[in-house]
């Protein structure tokens, strides 16, 4: 079994309550999204937790707790966590918008579209460009595109902002881009173009390309996923993904065949 | 003495500095199904690479339980992808001297994936004979511990392993009602995963139990 210290709710919701330890405010906001927690003060509290973010300056432990908070509250599925989360897509923070736009796409909040689409619709010359002397774009694009398609809403306005982030330079903007695209109008193609990607010759883009095939649920990706030269743990992953989207008994021969 | 082929195919080996050179070297190693190349294929799972592992898995396999004591003596303990790896060699060849570093792994190794294989192995181990009673139970224990780890991975493998042992192994009764009730508590809403739940209900229906 894994080593997991044995603490229980109450102690973890005690911890985040308090203020004077923030490596155990961090640690109790990470497990109550990890143990999907159901206990009354977990979302009222994670909520507190995201107020920091409106200090000049953030400090820096604090910040990391509202973090794990809105991570948290992605996982735990509390309609309550929605327009705080929205609100935080205005950040003038890089990865707290990020993880807002990873929270938003797991709680499929249709009311989020218009925000997300928004960050990305300068296209891939502003939102998509590279930041001076860093590796991260201006914008998060990635978090951005999956959480557009994840939440499902298809638009026209939507369609054409992430269009051209399927030319984008980066190989896993372009899976993003392609990923999204076929959640959002479930046309093959390209989930072609995300086949294609699984052979890519960097493992860290085949590991993404067979993830982004996965969540879509489209079964057409099945038998690439399983001949792709990637481990069979993040198969696996890949593979839960499509089973639990489209329940074909296929799937989980599939998956008996790699446990 | 390893014959000049696999001294050759060594030299390769040792050569190979791309992914796709690891691979070819590998695969010449394997192909030579030679006894003397199990301890190059076993050093070859710790180099952290799935595709040059995942063919000397392959190759391992294919040298057949001659393989099982260099194994558990070359187990590197500080490698978790070299540790999944070995425990997959071990589960696929059914070895039952395999037995006790499966369990040892279910119940003390940190990674999913390693506790996932040897779950595996537990399901399939070859112990058809009435004097294996004793290691059927170790195996069965072993599956119900499974079914309550925090992985999903795992406790997917065990709706897999109970779903086996019942329909191929000669479990005792009380073992049995303690599998299926396992089985319907992982195809319940008790259980938060939706693809455990479905693997569960497939393994009770194939085993006319729903």
């Amino acid at each position: 079994m894994a080593v997991t210290a044995p603490l229980n709710e109450t102690q973890v919701i005690a911890n985040l309550g308090q203020s004077a330890d923030p490596s155990a405010q961090y640690y109790a906001a990470w497990w109550l999204g990890k143990m999907r927690s159901r206990h009354p003060e977990a979302v009222p509290l994670l909520l507190k937790s995201l107020k920091a973010l409106e200090q000049t300056p953030v400090e820096p432990d604090r910040r990391g707790v509202a973090l794990n908070a809105i991570r948290a509250l992605g996982r735990l599925g509390n309609p309550a966590a929605r327009n705080p989360l929205c609100e935080l897509l205005n950040s003038t923070d890089y990865t707290v918008r990020e993880e807002a736009a990873r929270s938003l796409g797991r709680l499929r909040d249709p009311a989020a579209v218009p925000g997300i689409r928004r960050l990305i619709e300068s296209g891939t010359t502003v939102a998509g460009d590279e930041q001076a002397g860093s590796p991260l774009l201006k914008e998060p694009c990635e978090a951005l595109i999956e959480a557009l398609g994840d939440i499902g809403l298809c638009s026209a306005e939507t369609l054409a902002a992430i269009r051209p982030f399927a030319n984008h330079p980066r190989p896993l903007i372009r899976a993003a881009a392609y990923r999204a695209l076929l959640q959002l109008t479930g046309d093959s193609s390209w989930g072609v173009q995300l086949i294609e990607l699984l052979k890519h010759p960097e493992a860290l883009v085949r590991r993404g390309a067979l993830l982004d095939l996965g969540a879509t649920g489209w079964t057409g990706a099945g038998s690439a996923i399983c001949a792709a030269a990637v481990e069979p743990s993040l198969k696996l992953v890949a593979l839960r993904s499509l089973a639990e989207h489209s329940e074909d008994p296929q799937v989980l021969r599939a998956m008996d065949a790699l446990i | 003495m390893a014959t000049a082929e696999l001294t050759a195919a060594f030299a390769r080996l040792d050569r190979a500095t791309s992914t796709a050179e690891l691979v070819q070297a590998t695969q010449a190693i394997a192909s030579l199904q030679d006894p003397e190349a199990a301890e190059t294929l076993i050093k070859v799972l710790g180099f952290n690479n799935p595709a040059v592992a995942s063919v000397a898995t392959e190759g391992l396999i294919r040298l057949g339980c001659a393989v099982v004591p260099k194994l558990l003596v070359n187990l590197d303990a500080r490698n978790y992808g070299a540790r999944a790896w070995v425990v997959k060699v071990l589960a696929t060849l059914r070895d039952p001297r395999g037995l006790e570093l499966l369990e040892h792994a279910l119940q003390a190794d940190i990674a999913p994936s390693v506790r996932r294989a040897a779950t595996r192995g537990l399901a399939e181990l070859d112990l058809n004979n009435s004097r294996d009673a004793d290691a059927l139970r170790r195996c069965c224990d072993g599956l119900l511990l499974a079914g309550r780890d925090d992985e999903w991975v795992v406790r997917y493998a065990a709706a897999f392993g109970l779903e086996r042992r019942l329909q191929h192994s000669n479990v005792s009764a009380s073992m049995t009602d303690q599998a299926l009730a396992l089985l319907r508590q992982l195809s319940s809403s008790s259980e938060d995963v939706k693809v455990v739940r479905l693997r569960a209900q497939l393994a009770l229906q194939r085993l006319n139990a729903e």
